[in-house]
């Protein structure tokens, strides 16, 4: 009973359906068979690792990234943990450090723990994969070695100054290795570095040429040598190294040291190297004071760094006889104290002048608010004037060790030793008469082990004041027991009645425990991922 | 069997006409899932044991037929099937023959005037009162009465009379002449057969076995919500919406499906660990897409697939649920055209309230007292005296009138027009909005334009394509410098801004009014277009092959303008300049490719239905970011980046992203008698995301669920229980939400300097983890549907627990590493819960009623971090967060207090925080009882993730007039106070009206808050005292509609008209109500674009 026309239908309908599956799989196979990349992609903004190390200038542009794990700005950080300087906001991790209420699990301590440990493997895997460069240029792929290996010890001199013991890594680690070290012995730490620094500088070279200014020469291999040995308390091995850091002499003005015309001058030994727009800090935005475009004044000095400064005749301020005058406190001081900290009375770089006592009315009145500083004191050291129309643009190189500290560290290792002689005054005198800016009184002679050694000591105190070295320093004398607990005062200024004031930060006691914060504790984070690593006493 | 074969027309001829006896005693049960006619006749014919005689052409091929009687006479079942068909039969003895029914030819005009009685009866044959009786095309209308009868005057007697009841089928009774037409009325399939949407498909409510949410398109357009997320808070169990408001054009809600699986671990976070990765997939109509972008009134349908069972079928993206849209399509032939219009005028819902001046100012002469330091001059009794007795606010400005000043009211506007229609050929829906959202702070603004155009062709019964076209542009603005951080820190004492236009400046230089307004501008325009192709063709009946291809290209292009500015405060001469002023443009280009592709294949043999889907998808997503930075324009208008100085300042950065996703999936359904339910899935990925024998997963599911209601022994019940269904299941899903290239080995470029000349250098940051691997998400499911009282009550139970799995985490690597911490596969968390919903749907013709409540309840456990962690972010004066074993994720962390010193004899004998504590000061627990208050005293101190969520709306409607309300909440949540919120006034913030006169001292020991101390945290370290219980109940919004008569729409050529006004977070109860505080607000500081308020007058028009 079919007609011929359902007949037609049907195959009208065979026909769609034959031809649209046709199509439709044609389509699907058509589509399909392009598409073979589809789970592989290849990232375009990266560089893989297996296409590296395979020239000579890989070798080089591996070098260049390991100095970024050099410090910068951040020492600054570590002297606000002193009786010389203060962290301005109370509400800052680091302030819980200075109050002593801090603990295991305190930002500040982990971020150094990890960008020393972050140093310390970027140079692992330079030195692991360096030798996979075809060069014959030996002396070259040497050199390079040499960089990463004082680069490396660089980080390790550090960590054992804030945690003592830790764990020591000399190769590229995975996690699961990485959560069962152990903490190496802290002479064992100082046993390394010994070699490290000694075997880099036979491999580096004494100066470089102007488009390489800033890489470490064997002279900052020898320098930091003398750090970590005076450190460790081996003083004979840091006036050794001290005798091998030669061609660098003290920058005649200690006014100028900070300032952008003076880079790479004949005094800086290591520097972290910064340029404007390229790869800036913002070290004016961090320290300079609040009426300079809203400036943080993140650190700022205390009153017991600024009273430590002498008289411009070598006394020291509590001396009846010292001339020193409290209603002009900062006239007839050693100069390196205006070069240094701006106090009442500076032409800042806005070109007004700082007055910071609590009544001025100016935006730097202390109290006025919590962002302006609350001693008074700002710190002047790499503030420049050029850096004012854009303070978070800062180029200024920030120098990690310069000639004056090789000169104090041989002094003092000297002190110690108990061999006083002409090397010991003649670096001392040094630093205080042979600038053109500083030109304090040399030190009386004949003086005792004891009296040197306070004199060594003060010397390092003001003339390296926020570069980054009193807090290693303090654990070193066992000082800031005495020096860190108790209030901290600010500037001393004339009431309404001309009566004098002194400013005392808000609210602020700080407490140090003996027994325990000479050493920082291993960061909660790191025990708990690894329970191999043991903490520090009393933490 | 049919006796097709015969292809013969019988010339048997029947001494008894049409209603053999056979036929109507004999009984069957039917069951026809989209069966076909013929199908339908062969079941008939099967179960009848009678002989069917029919030539097969008679026969339509296309119809589908879904029926389920379990009781019905053979007459009743061709009645049924071959109503519209133009087929008739006769029967004798056990034999049926078909024929062409010659009589359907129109029928002649009878005399007029005739009244048709009769009488409604339910389903269970009970008298109907209620029901509205209608003549077909004509006016004439009736209602039955308390004994279901009903007479109605008709012009004649082979009119249709339509009979129709809210909760029933429509039924059009033809009358032939009769003059009583008793019908039965069939309870509406809306119920019992609602179609829910699943994965690549369509499932009946009944026969699902999973756990899938389904929200009808109109409950979301109940209330103004710039985007989707907002609209889906309350009306789901097991769907959290945290809804922090948000800047117009930029959402602040997150979806959470059943909980917390996952986390990122990232050091520098404080605000907890990223939680991005649980966001649910989201697709729409077959192709993944951004929930924020979709129309609200383009969405027809959203299903939200809960349980493994429901979305295994999309693997590895499938871990944090699916949300399924399906967006409105031309359904009728008939041209109808909706254009919806609102106004909203949106206001902060909370203006955190300063202390009042004298209170504050003595407050902080307690705080310098207690300090022991020196009160500065504006606190002196001499100053306060003045401040307080002053007029002149210029010259002795209020503390903080930010909220008021800075927040206003703002409107809001939405059009949106849609015209659908077509023909049996075509048929198109074309949609087009333009919404306007002004900020309630200066310079917020955003603008939505978009097109929608879906198309359906219908090339050939069995051939049919979908073109759909989805054009959105959105222009967002928003000042460059926001403003919302100052209304709380650093903006104390300042002028808003003086009569002659100038600003005055807090001491830190701050005003959040002339950021807002002189900072500058950023400009965020967001093109999207997707594009969606799809061709459907039934090669064989039941069986079907589809193939769709959609194209997703977003493009967003954003434009930061700071500018260059100078104020002085001329009171105080403090100045604020931006210097040079800067632009950051951004080119952020997506393209994402789906193609899907499906064969299905539907087959019912006797009782046994099988439904059958395989089917092969491939995704294939690029990304291009592209940064610029200029600065020094020569002014503010000048805004092009050409312009800006072209020297060293200038920058630029970019990078490039790939991925692809290639899958094969399957689904195999199962079920026996209508009763016995089963369903397997099951999908094979491969990611681009992962390498070697870690690309591909294998994600399966199985299900399983039994209609109690339709056995024979459940008949006695049915009348109560109406239907009941247990289900069950078991399934994995997948995560691949993980950085791109994390197993691939990479360095890094990085910039030094030697010299003062730029070197660039190459290092490794981050560890690259080859054995990375998906994270799975285990599920089980157990649950009950059931229906009472005629199916007006409906429950939804379900149980589930989930445990992910092999969890992509970020960092848990020792620092000494030396290296970024790629993503791994470790740590287990477990996330269990209770879901129930339950709706009630009432009243009669004239007054109608819905009423819905849904209660979830969930708890989350991490268990397992593989021996790594735990895991504390935070600080002493930001939340704390902690993922730790046995807690949950993102647990708050802090000290546990013991109220307020009293004594100094109290405080001598107890360790304390900080050194030379006094009495007033907090109580800080020694946990450990080590004598010292530290780190290893803290121990979990609240629950930022409600574990009770719950909604409750309704609807109504009387006559004209309609009402509809949604409240809404969560229970068993903590939020954590912090900054100016917690300090109560010790630095130089906002200082909540709480602590008026609830702080201690020697004269006030009961104080709720310990004593103020200026510069001191001691008392604010994140502790129990900051935590404030989150529970709150919100009336959502309610809507009041009405619908004006059809006779004044009519006038205006209109079909309907409907006006409506509504009010939306309007009524909280909650503890953060006395901080004037949102209730759903994130722990923290507070400093985000407020949660808004809304009242709306709209009008829904239709032509």
């Amino acid at each position: 009973m079919f007609s011929f026309n359902a007949t037609k239908k049907l195959n009208v309908m065979k026909s769609i359906r034959y031809k649209s599956l046709t199509g439709l799989l044609l389509l699907i196979v058509s589509i399909s068979s392009c598409r073979k990349g589809l789970l592989d992609p290849l990232p375009n903004d990266r560089v893989s690792e297996n296409i590296f190390w395979n020239t000579e200038n890989d070798a080089l542009l591996a070098t260049n990234a390991l100095y970024t794990d050099l410090d910068s700005t951040n020492v600054i950080t570590w002297d606000a943990l002193t009786e010389i300087a203060h962290t301005n906001q109370n509400f800052d991790t680091q302030a819980f450090i200075e109050l002593g209420s801090y603990d295991i699990a305190n930002t500040k301590i982990y971020n150094e723990w990890s960008k020393a440990y972050r140093g310390i493997r970027a140079a692992n895997y330079f030195l692991e994969n360096v030798g996979k460069v075809p060069s014959s240029n030996t002396t070259l792929i040497n050199r390079f070695k040499g960089e990463a290996k004082v680069l490396r010890a660089y980080q390790y001199i550090k960590l054992a100054g804030f945690f003592g013991d830790v764990p020591l890594i000399t190769k590229t680690l995975s996690i699961a290795e990485a959560q069962q070290l152990t903490r190496t012995p802290i002479t064992e730490i100082w046993d390394f570095i010994d070699k490290e620094l000694s075997e880099a500088s036979a491999l580096l070279p004494a100066t470089y040429g102007a488009a390489d200014k800033g890489r470490i020469t064997s002279g900052a291999a020898w320098a930091l040598k003398a750090r970590a040995d005076l450190w460790a308390g081996r003083y004979q091995l840091a006036i050794d190294a001290s005798n091998q850091v030669t061609g660098y002499s003290l920058y005649t003005s200690y006014q100028n040291l900070f300032k952008y015309a003076a880079e790479n001058n004949s005094e800086v030994i290591l520097d972290k190297q910064f340029l404007k727009d390229t790869y800036p800090h913002g070290v004016f935005a961090l320290l300079a004071p609040y009426s300079q475009k809203n400036s943080q004044s993140y650190y700022v000095p205390t009153k017991a760094l600024v009273d430590s400064y002498e008289t411009a005749a070598g006394k020291a301020i509590s001396d009846a006889d010292s001339g020193f005058d409290p209603y002009h406190p900062y006239d007839n001081r050693d100069p390196r104290l205006r070069f240094s900290v701006f106090v009442d009375g500076d032409i800042l770089p806005s070109g007004i002048t700082f007055k910071p006592a609590p009544n001025s009315g100016s935006p730097d009145a202390v109290g006025s608010t919590y962002i302006a500083s609350t001693t008074g004191y700002n710190i002047k050291k790499y503030i420049n004037t050029e850096d004012y129309a854009n303070p978070a643009n800062s180029g200024i190189n920030i120098i990690l060790l310069r000639y004056a500290e090789v000169l104090l560290t041989k002094a003092e290792a000297k002190i110690e030793l108990n061999q006083i002689d002409a090397e010991v005054y003649n670096a001392i005198n040094t630093v205080r008469t042979s600038r053109s800016d500083v030109k304090l009184p040399p030190i009386p002679a004949a003086l005792s082990q004891i009296q040197l050694r306070q004199i060594v000591r003060h010397e390092r105190t003001v003339e390296l004041a926020f570069e980054g070295l009193h807090l290693f320093d303090i654990r070193r004398w066992k000082t800031a027991e005495t020096t860190m607990p108790g209030p901290v005062f600010g500037i001393t200024y004339p009431d309404a009645s001309n009566k004098l004031q002194t400013v005392q930060v808000v609210s602020f006691n700080r407490v140090f425990n003996s027994s325990r914060d000479y050493l920082w504790p291993i960061p909660q984070r790191e025990t708990n991922l690894n329970t191999n690593l043991k903490q520090n006493p009393n933490w | 069997m049919l006796s097709m074969a015969l292809a013969l027309y019988s010339t048997l001829l029947f001494a008894e006409t049409n209603n053999g006896r056979n036929i109507k005693e004999t009984r069957i049960h039917l069951s026809l899932q989209h069966a076909s006619l013929k199908t339908a006749l062969q079941q008939v014919e099967q179960e009848s044991g009678l002989l069917f005689i029919c030539n097969k052409r008679l026969l339509n091929r296309y119809t589908s037929f879904t029926i389920n009687k379990t009781d019905i006479s053979v007459a009743d079942a061709l009645s049924l099937l071959l109503k519209e068909t133009g087929i008739t039969y006769q029967s004798k003895d056990h034999l049926v023959l078909f024929s062409r029914d010659e009589s359907a030819a129109p029928a002649v005009k009878q005399s007029a005037d005739v009244v048709i009685r009769g009488k409604v009866t339910d389903d269970k044959g009970l008298p109907l009162p209620g029901v509205t009786v209608k003549v077909k095309s004509a006016t004439a209308a009736a209602v039955t009465d308390n004994e279901g009868n009903y007479q109605i005057r008709a012009a004649d007697a082979n009119v249709t009379l339509v009979f129709s009841y809210i909760y029933y089928k429509t039924q059009e009774i033809p009358v032939n002449g009769q003059q009583q037409v008793n019908v039965q009325m069939e309870a509406s399939a809306e119920q019992l057969d609602a179609v829910v949407v699943v994965g690549y498909g369509t499932q009946k409510k009944t026969s699902l076995t999973s756990a899938v949410s389904q929200i009808n398109g109109n409950l979301l357009v109940q209330r103004p919500v710039s985007n989707v997320q907002q609209s889906l808070q309350g009306l789901a169990p097991g769907v959290t919406v945290l809804d922090r408001g948000g800047a117009p054009g930029q959402s602040n809600a997150t979806i959470r499906v059943r909980g917390i699986t996952t986390f990122n671990i990232n050091s520098s976070s404080t605000g907890g660990y990223n939680l991005d990765k649980n966001d649910a997939l989201v697709i729409v109509d077959g192709i993944e897409q951004k929930l924020a972008d979709i129309n609200p009134d383009d969405i027809d349908n959203v299903s939200i697939l809960k349980d493994a069972a429901s979305t295994a079928i999309y693997g590895s993206r499938a871990t944090n649920g699916v949300i399924l849209i399906t967006t409105k399509r031309a359904k009728e032939n008939k041209l109808s055209i909706n254009y919806n219009y609102y106004y909203a005028s949106q206001n902060a819902i909370n203006k955190p309230e300063m202390m009042g001046l004298e209170a504050y100012m003595r407050m902080q002469q307690v705080a310098y007292t207690n300090a022991g330091a020196a009160l500065p001059a504006r606190f002196t009794d001499e100053s306060i005296t003045t401040w307080v007795n002053a007029t002149d606010r210029e010259k002795y400005p209020l503390p903080n009138v930010w909220f008021d000043r800075v927040l206003r009211s703002a409107p809001m506007q939405n059009h949106s027009l849609s015209v659908a229609g077509g023909d049996d050929k075509i048929k198109t829906r074309l949609s087009a909005r333009y919404m306007t959202q002004d900020g309630i702070a200066p310079n917020f603004k955003d603008e939505i334009k978009e097109v929608k155009l879906n198309t359906d062709y219908t090339a050939a019964k069995i051939l049919k394509f979908t073109g759909d076209l989805n054009y959105r542009t959105n222009q967002a603005t928003n000042p460059t410098v926001d403003p919302f951080n100052n209304l709380f820190h650093g903006s104390l004492w300042a002028v808003p801004k003086y009569a002659d236009g100038t600003y005055g400046l807090s001491t830190q230089g701050n005003n959040p009014l002339m950021f807002a307004e002189i900072g500058g501008i950023s400009t965020k325009f967001d093109d999207n277009l997707v594009a969606n192709l799809k061709a459907e063709l039934e090669i064989l009946p039941g069986l079907k092959i589809s193939t769709q291809y959609g194209a997703r290209i977003q493009n967003i292009q954003q434009k930061n303008f700071t500018n260059a500015y100078s104020n002085t405060d001329k009171n105080t001469n403090i100045t604020k300049t931006i210097a040079n002023n800067s632009l950051t443009e951004v080119r952020n280009n997506l393209k994402e490719f789906t193609w899907n592709n499906l064969l299905t294949y539907d087959k019912t043999v006797g009782k046994s239905a099988f439904r059958g889907l395989i089917g092969h998808s491939e995704i294939s997503n690029t990304q291009n970011y592209l940064t610029a930075y200029r600065e020094r324009f020569y002014n503010n208008d000048v805004t092009s980046i050409g312009q800006g100085a072209n020297d060293g300042t200038k920058s630029n950065a970019g990078y490039d992203a790939k991925f692809g996703l290639r899958s094969f999936f399957g689904r195999l359904n199962y079920s026996y008698d209508n009763k016995y339910l089963l369903e397997a899935n099951g999908r094979y990925d491969g990611s681009s995301k992962f390498t070697g024998d870690k690309r591909y997963g294998f994600f399966p599911s199985f299900s399983a669920g039994w209609r109690i209601s339709q056995e024979s022994f459940w008949q006695s019940l049915s009348s109560t229980v109406n239907e009941l269904k247990i289900r069950g299941s078991w399934g994995k899903t997948g995560n691949q939400s993980v950085d791109l290239y994390s197993y691939y080995s990479a360095l890094a470029l990085t910039t030094y300097t030697f010299g003062g000349v730029s070197v660039p250098g190459y290092r490794m940051s981050t560890l690259a983890n080859t054995d990375l691997g998906w994270e799975s998400t285990t599920q089980l499911d157990l649950g009950l549907d059931a229906t009472f009282l005629n199916n007006r009550l409906s429950f939804t139970a379900d149980y589930y627990r989930k445990v992910t799995n092999d969890i992509l985490l970020n960092l848990g690597i020792p620092a000494t590493v030396g290296l970024t911490a790629p993503p791994q596969n470790a740590g287990s968390v477990e996330n269990k819960g209770f879901e129930f919903n339950a709706g009630y749907r009432g009243g009669n013709s004239e007054f109608k009623y819905n009423i819905s409540g849904n209660v979830a309840i969930n708890s989350n456990k991490v268990l397992d971090l593989k021996g790594t962690g735990p895991y504390i972010t935070g600080s002493d004066i930001d939340p704390r967060y902690i993922v730790a074993k046995g807690m949950p994720v993102n647990t708050l962390w802090g000290y546990k207090t013991d109220g307020l010193f009293q004594t100094q004899a109290e405080i001598n004998s107890y360790p304390t925080y900080a050194a030379n504590s006094k009495p007033g000061d907090v109580k800080y627990v020694d946990l450990n009882n080590d004598g010292k208050i530290d780190a290893n005293d803290m121990t979990a101190i609240g629950n930022p993730f409600p574990k009770y969520t719950f909604g409750l709306s309704g609807d109504f409607s009387y006559h004209s007039f309609d009402l509809n309300f949604l409240f809404q909440g969560a229970a068993d949540v903590d939020t954590r106070l912090a900054g100016a919120l917690a300090e109560m006034g010790n630095q130089e913030g906002f200082t909540s009206s709480v602590y008026t006169n609830n702080y201690w001292t020697p004269d006030n020991t009961g104080a709720r808050f310990p004593r103020p101390l200026k510069f001191d945290l001691r008392n604010v370290a994140t502790s129990d005292r900051l935590i404030i219980d989150g529970s709150y109940l919100r009336l959502k919004n309610v809507q009041l509609g009405y619908t004006l008569p059809k006779e004044v729409a009519s006038k205006v050529h209109l079909s309907r008209i409907r006006v409506y006004v509504s009010a939306t977070n309007v009524l909280t109860f909650s503890k953060l109500n006395e901080w004037k505080l949102d209730p759903e607000v994130e722990s923290g500081r507070a400093t985000y674009y407020p949660q808004t308020s809304l009242y709306t007058a709209g009008i829904n028009v239709q032509f």
